[in-house]
């Protein structure tokens, strides 16, 4: 069949025109050139006329200038090659350890696009159980800090490591003798690195090589009175929670003292209302502090007279001591209740003293040993192995560097001893005369920018590291983010310097194998993965069988006149986070003061010496020179009830980069208008003075008190506090308080009485309903249907730490705002810790002693040693939130699950909602603090590194919107997705707002409370609970719980009664004669 | 022609006749402006371009650049912005609720009254525009079909109430003055001889011909829009006060507030009305117009509204010491023992005792005393939005979050500002718009001139 299919592309080509021949050949069309183009005559008829022309170029210049109008094009680069566990938009955790120096603890380090975001407490694994503190959630920020050294220096200059490392290795060899000064070091490997280099460096010939141990705040003295009373220079475990009762003198255990991580965990433990037994907690001290502001009982006393107090209570428990006993009433009243309750619970007791003096500590040791707790809640065995320092060591060696006979070779980790000496100053001087010193600090700070080489280490979030924190455990700290810098680990630097090593370079594992080598000599049978893993493992204590023997008391600290007390405030301790503006900005516990330090004074003596004694944003407060032997600091003297009479205190932490020192943009004070204050030398004016200056080296240990002399100087100082009202004024539906007795003796109804409001009944007769029974509006469909999201806050638990709170400014990118606009008011906290101090008109705080006669002119002043509570205070989620109603454009409504949402795009900023807001939570965004130039200096959002650590979870919100606590909705989601993929419902406690996760006496609780099982809606539902202001009728999701004091309270006793009546609180308070 | 009694003091004194009544009102439009008027413009203009810098500045930095802080997110913005819509209540009250009360003597002053309605309610709208945090976004509060998906407006909240409380307000004012300036401007235009006046004139007159049909029309317009803005006057400013009277906050949740603000703004309007209108009878020779019996009549009503005003500051102190509310016996006992003491007893001497001075003739005649008081009462009753809202919030529910409240230079600059932009306005309405409504005044002329009282022909009639 000789049919040859013909294939078509068109009719013209089937019907083959001649027009199709022609351009057949042609398939492309003719290509005119250009000069065939303009030769072209017809050209000049098609005319394109000048109003053409004009258009078209209207048009292109228009198009082009709104081309370059463009947005900044932000590039998101995907993964090429995904790297294993980063998902983008998930969040990876590791298990690590937290250790500055300072303070110690297992955490869990969230990171999302392997930056890590957010440090929260393991609660699994490490014996702080979850625990952290303030400065441990906020030092993932420090990270982040752009004036960190990039790189090895010589001379202040950056150099390679290699040159640095030839120089340092050379003088090492070539010197007489080379001096190690740290910080108590805990890690084994390091450890074992040092005496490594001990070994070669002294195996060449005499004993070269010495190791000085140096803590800026010393505890030798526990050290030392344990070595004359056991034989051993330890310091033992305590056992906080096993403790009945619980004697303080001096020690700030939950918040400063040894490792109050533990501590506060356990306290928390021990003070349940609702157990068996709850301890009582009697604490003597001078100033004000977070644990005196928990205690049962507190006695006001200098310093100096803690020997008298343990001297008291020695005696009144049988005991015999020649140290005098002599107390003043302000002390003797709760000596009587310590000696009491002490001889209730016997060796079920535990007494602790504050101070670095070794005859204060040996007295405590001795009333420990008649009560026979050592074996209960002191464990000499399983020895805490933070603080190492022998002071008159260090005293040895700054002296010989002073007097001009140092080392040729100083070497410093973790120390910054220009600071923190009391005398830095002469030692910065003499550390020019050292030939080669050599700091490994992560910034040019006071003394690293006056040494020859500073070596970087790693930022801890950027290292592996392993320590002993106790006897009982060994932790490893990993790495979460690859090294931002070129910084090198300490330990790889010793091992380098000492012959051992080789620099492994950026990505250097020789910590890492080193590291394992210990691991693997010390648990030859364990797995370093799965160690590392949990973040540590159990270690054999060894048990020592330790034997008491009385030894003489001697060295007391002598008394004066006034006397001084050198201090840790919760957010700056130290002063190694100065440079952290989240910390800087975190409200003092106590005072509640910002981004400085001051003299704390008892009002009361204020008043009589002519200082002020209020302040607000206009009105600052009076300045007065406090002088320690020839030295002095001039700061502001704050009113602060409790203080005991003739004593002062100062925050130690303060007046870091006194010389402008490039320690962290944070660092120093800031003006109006941005831009530092800057001292008479033209750098940056440091924050506050340096209360280092003023502590001694006497017995041998570094003294935080001394006798000193106050005068009042000319001129105010602004103070930026987040509260300038400091009392309750009596009301009783915001904080509400009971004692023990009454709490298991008495009916709720006396402790904690529902709001009841009159009605009239159906014949016209007054009646009382409780307040859920009056409702203007319809309820919100929140109950029994889906979730709803609910949380209660334990007043009882909550010691006020500020955990919480920068827990949450880290979770939610609350923005820092600096001290000036805290000064007017306007921090940005969603979270915020309220105070308050009872006053002379309260039997407790919020319960009148007398209704008829109360004054709020009275009301308003702190009694002289006033009882505190500490409230945590966030948006209350209310089901009949007044602010939903007033918002014009319903920016803020309420979700189906009993949230309260703000929408931030949809915000336009009328605060009216701030305004209606009984509680005062929400937050106004004033200026745009991601750009505007007065925050700068403050708001790490303005930092391009400083920025990573935003959570990408939560918006940045812009000028002119409203913010508050979202109950973290971004892990209510979180939570809620996961449990969808999973096919199952949300299950209790799987949900945790920042708050409640960063809790270290689990104070605060969230969960879903339709869900009738779940932990959140049985505490709710307990006979502490209230809600806050709830006669007003907005019905919160938030529950707080009766704070419960283990005190005898008479007058509150005769207040809290059943009445026969029920009938409190605002409605007819005034005509209550029952 | 309606004519009143013969005892009762004329309206107009001395022997005008009607083309005098033109040649009065005339001249100031017609002659040069003499150098005082320069000079005030001068200052006036300059103080608003202040505040206008003061506001650029604002908008360009922040809500921040104010002294607000956490606790106290409303002070200076709304006490202006409540200020301002009180002065603004006048001159509505005077050319409807009068008109419809056959109230002669309002004929003097009604148009400057409406013309500082209107600029008095300029300069209030401004501020909740400034004070909210993102101006640019500020059009979400009115209910337009939008992209947004169902994003809709809060009927619930009392702001949203606002804007349309007082948009309507200004726009019934405006029709309202503007309708009575027709057969003025058509009296002004046809004296007009420069050819741009004239021109000027005859588009704002409308094309006013004076035929009967036109006064008829005038006449009914004029009435309907009196029955309109009538209930304005109370809904105003009873809507205003729901911003507090509606919120939770002790001091501000207060059911009396509807009648006690109205009242106030009457007062506070009444008062302004008087500081204007002295100098300007003064300024522009218009004593024949606005005398002694105008003045004592407005008096009497600042005397009774402030009667008013402070029986409602009485009652407000009772009730919350009788409802035995801790929060609310705490924030009256605050304001007038606390920190803000001093802005509660200037309120209270300005707005209670100084009225009270107006029951003795003498004093309610002198019109010295009269200018006097009228500006101490506007002192007062900045002070009484300042009482209401700074000192309710400063100090409420929480202890804890208890503040001050201190404004910074630009909180002053922006209120200074406005006062100054509204002497702008003012200024240049009285230099070319007429003062009084001159045909208005007219139709009086015969009933209640100095004049016709006096003839014998007057005697005849009755």
């Amino acid at each position: 069949m000789g049919i040859t299919k013909k294939y078509w592309k068109g009719l013209e080509e089937l019907k083959e025109t001649p027009e199709f021949i022609k351009h057949k050949e042609q398939e492309f069309p003719h290509q005119q050139t250009i000069e065939d183009f303009l030769a072209d005559e017809k050209l000049n008829e098609t005319s394109t006329a000048r109003r053409d022309f004009l258009k078209f170029l209207g048009f292109s210049v228009a198009a082009a200038t709104l081309a370059a109008c463009e947005a900044p094009v932000t590039k998101a680069v995907p993964y090429v090659v995904k790297p294993e566990n980063v998902t983008p938009g998930m969040p990876t955790w590791y298990a690590s350890t937290y250790y500055d120096g300072v303070s110690y603890a297992s955490i869990l380090v969230k990171t999302r696009e392997g930056r890590p975001i957010y440090i929260k407490g393991n609660k699994d694994f490490g014996f702080t159980k979850g625990a952290v503190n303030p400065q441990i959630i906020a030092s993932v920020l420090g990270l982040y800090d752009s004036e960190r050294v990039t790189g090895a220096t010589a001379n202040g200059k950056l150099t390679s490591w290699s040159k640095v490392d030839d120089a340092i290795s050379a003088d090492i060899k070539k010197a007489k003798d080379v001096v190690l000064l740290t910080n108590s070091i805990i890690s084994p490997s390091m450890k074992r690195a040092i005496s490594e280099m001990a070994l070669s460096l002294n195996g060449e010939g005499g004993a070269k090589f010495s190791h000085v141990t140096y803590d800026a705040v010393s505890y030798a003295a526990i050290r030392e009175a344990n070595f004359k009373n056991f034989g051993a220079p330890i310091i033992p475990s305590y056992d906080f929670s096993k403790a009945k009762t619980i004697v303080s003198v001096g020690a700030d255990f939950l918040s400063s003292w040894l490792l109050p991580t533990e501590f506060a965990k356990q306290f928390g433990e021990g003070r349940n209302p609702d157990g068996e037994w709850m301890s009582k907690f009697i604490h003597f001290e001078s100033v004000m502090s977070v644990t005196g502001s928990n205690a049962d009982y507190r006695g006001m006393i200098k310093p100096s007279e803690q020997a008298a107090v343990l001297a008291y209570i020695l005696k009144g428990l049988g005991g015999s001591t020649s140290v005098d006993s002599k107390l003043k009433d302000s002390a003797k009243v709760a000596a009587d209740q310590a000696i009491a309750s002490l001889k209730k619970s016997k060796k079920e007791s535990i007494i602790i003293c504050g101070s670095n003096n070794v005859g204060l500590q040996m007295l405590t040791n001795k009333i420990n040993n008649l009560l026979n707790t050592y074996g209960t809640t002191i464990d000499m065995n399983n020895s805490i192995e933070l603080f190492q320092a022998q002071d008159s060591q260090v005293e040895k060696l700054v002296n010989n560097i002073i007097a001009g006979k140092g080392p040729d070779v100083l070497l410093m980790y973790g120390v910054n001893p220009v600071y923190t000496l009391p005398n830095g100053t002469d030692f910065a001087k003499a550390l020019k005369g050292i030939k080669t010193s050599v700091s490994f600090a992560s910034h040019a700070d006071e003394t690293a920018s006056l040494v020859t080489y500073i070596c970087p280490d790693h930022h801890a979030l950027e290292s592996w590291n392993d320590l002993k924190p106790k006897q009982s455990e060994y932790a490893i700290a990993q790495p979460t983010i690859r090294p931002l810098h070129n910084t090198a680990s300490a330990l790889e630097s010793m091992l380098v310097w000492n012959g051992k090593r080789a620099r492994g370079g950026k990505d250097s594992t020789v910590a890492y194998d080193y590291i394992k080598e210990t691991f693997t000599t010390l648990f030859p049978t364990a797995d370093f993965a799965y160690t590392t893993h949990n973040s540590c493992i159990a270690s054999t204590v060894t048990p020592q069988s330790l034997v008491y023997k009385d030894a003489p008391v001697t060295g007391l600290p002598k008394a004066g006149e006034v006397e001084v007390v050198m201090y840790q405030k919760s957010a700056i301790g130290t002063g190694i986070h100065a440079n952290n503006p989240w910390l800087q900005e975190m409200p003092d516990p106590i005072t509640k003061v910002t981004w400085d330090n001051y003299i704390t004074m008892n009002p009361v003596e204020m008043v009589e010496a002519g200082f002020v004694t209020t302040y607000d944003q206009e009105n600052g407060l009076n300045i007065a020179t406090i002088t320690v032997g020839n030295k002095s600091l001039t700061l502001p003297v704050y009113p602060l009830p409790g203080q005991a009479l003739k004593t002062v205190g100062v925050a130690l932490g303060y007046g870091r980069g006194a010389n402008g020192e490039k320690i962290g943009k944070a660092a120093f004070q800031t003006k109006e208008y941005g831009g530092y204050v800057e001292n008479e030398d033209g750098k940056p004016a440091s924050i506050g003075g340096n209360a280092y200056s003023l502590t001694s080296f006497s017995n041998d240990t570094i003294e935080f008190s001394a006798i000193a002399k106050v005068n009042k100087a000319d001129g105010t100082y602004p103070i930026a506090a987040t509260q300038i009202h400091h009392t309750v004024m009596g009301r009783h539906s915001i904080v509400r308080e009971t004692t023990l007795d009454i709490f298991t003796s008495k009916d709720k109804e006396a402790y904690n009485p529902a709001h009841t409001l009159q009605r009239l009944n159906k014949d016209l007769e007054h009646e009382e309903a409780p307040v859920s029974e009056f409702d203007l509006w319809d309820a919100h469909p929140v109950e029994k249907i889906g979730h709803r999201w609910g949380m209660t806050i334990d007043l009882s638990s909550c010691i006020g730490c500020g955990s919480c709170l920068i827990a949450c400014q880290s979770e939610n990118n609350v923005p820092v705002v600096g001290k000036d606009e805290v000064r007017r008011g306007r921090e940005m906290h969603w979270l915020r810790i309220d105070r308050y101090f009872a006053s002379d008109e309260e039997s407790t705080v919020g319960t009148r002693k007398d209704k008829d006669s109360f004054s709020y002119e009275k009301a308003e002043i702190a009694a002289l040693n006033p009882k505190v509570i500490h409230m945590p205070l966030m948006c209350q989620h209310c089901n009949h939130a007044p602010c939903e109603t007033v918002c014009p454009v319903a920016a803020t409504t309420h979700s189906n699950e009993g949230l309260n949402q703000m929408t931030y795009n949809r915000c336009i900023g009328t605060r009216y909602c701030a305004n209606n807001c009984p509680y005062k939570v929400r937050r106004f965004n004033w200026f745009n603090y991601p750009s505007y130039k007065k925050f700068t200096e403050v708001n790490p959002a303005q930092d391009d590194l400083g920025r990573m650590v935003l959570n990408p979870d939560v918006t940045v919100r812009t000028r002119g919107v409203m913010e508050k606590c979202s109950l973290c909705v971004q892990r209510i989601q979180a939570t809620k997705l996961s449990a969808k993929k999973d096919g199952r419902v949300v299950t209790d406690g799987e949900f945790a707002t920042a708050c409640s996760d960063s809790c270290p006496t689990n104070a605060i609780i969230v969960g879903d409370w339709n869900d009738i099982r779940s932990t959140v809606r049985s505490s709710s539902e307990d006979k502490r609970s209230y809600q806050a202001l709830e006669e007003i009728g907005v019905k919160p999701n938030i529950w707080y719980k009766v704070k419960v004091r283990n005190e005898v309270n008479k007058e509150l006793n005769k207040l809290q009664v059943v009445k026969e009546t029920a009938h409190h609180g605002g409605h007819g308070e005034k005509k209550a004669h029952h | 022609m309606q004519k009143e009694a013969a005892i009762r003091e004329p309206l107009i004194l001395g022997h005008k006749t009607y083309h005098d009544i033109t040649e009065d009102v005339c001249r100031p439009i017609e002659d040069k402006a003499p150098k005082m008027w320069y000079i005030l413009f001068g200052i006036a203009l300059i103080i608003g371009l202040y505040g206008v810098g003061c506001i650029l500045y604002l908008l360009g930095t922040g809500v921040g650049v104010w002294g607000l802080n956490k606790t106290i997110g409303w002070a200076w913005d709304i006490t202006n912005f409540v200020w301002w819509v009180g002065i603004g209540h006048a001159g509505t009250l005077i050319s409807a609720v009068l008109l419809l009360l056959r109230q002669k003597w309002r004929m003097a002053i009604n148009r400057s009254a409406e013309a500082m309605t209107i600029f008095a309610v300029f300069m209030a709208g401004l501020f909740p525009l400034i004070h909210m945090g993102r101006l640019w976004v500020g059009y979400w509060v009115l209910p337009l079909p939008n992209q947004f998906g169902s994003l809709w407006v809060n009927f619930n909240s009392p702001l949203l109430w606002d804007v349309f409380a007082i948009s309507t307000y200004l726009s019934v004012s405006l029709v309202f003055w503007y309708i009575g300036l027709i057969p003025d401007f058509a009296t002004i235009r046809d004296r007009a001889k420069k050819p741009l006046s004239k021109k000027m004139y005859s588009i704002l007159s409308f094309g006013w011909s004076g035929r009967a049909k036109n006064w008829n029309r005038f006449e009914l317009v004029s009435l309907v829009l009196a029955g309109l803005a009538t209930p304005l006057v109370f809904s105003v400013h009873s809507i205003v006060s729901f911003d507090f009277a509606t919120s939770v906050i002790p001091g501000w949740h207060t059911t009396i507030f509807p009648p006690y603000f109205v009242a106030g703004a009457v007062f506070s309007g009444f008062a302004m009305v008087q500081t204007l209108t002295l100098i300007m009878r003064k300024a522009m020779g218009l004593e024949a117009y606005i005398h002694t019996k105008h003045v004592e009549y407005m008096n009497i009503v600042i005397m009774v509204t402030g009667s008013i005003v402070g029986t409602a500051y009485i009652t407000e102190l009772f009730i919350s010491w009788y409802s035995g509310v801790e929060y609310e016996a705490y924030a009256f006992l605050n304001r007038a023992t606390g920190p803000y003491w001093w802005a509660y007893w200037s309120m209270m001497t300005c707005n209670v005792i100084s009225p009270q001075l107006m029951w003795f003739r003498k004093l309610r005649r002198s019109l010295l005393f009269t200018f006097f008081i009228s500006i101490v009462v506007n002192i007062g009753m900045w002070f009484e939005r300042y009482v209401i809202i700074v000192t309710s919030i400063h100090r409420d529910y929480v202890p804890a979050a208890w503040s001050m409240h201190y404004p910074s230079h630009i909180d002053i600059g922006v209120y200074v500002g406005t006062i100054g932009l509204f002497f702008v306005f003012f200024l240049l309405f009285a230099r070319f718009f007429p003062v009084l409504a001159l045909n208005e005044v007219k139709t009086i002329l015969k009933g209640s001139g100095q004049s016709y009282k006096e003839s014998p022909d007057y005697h005849n009639h009755h």
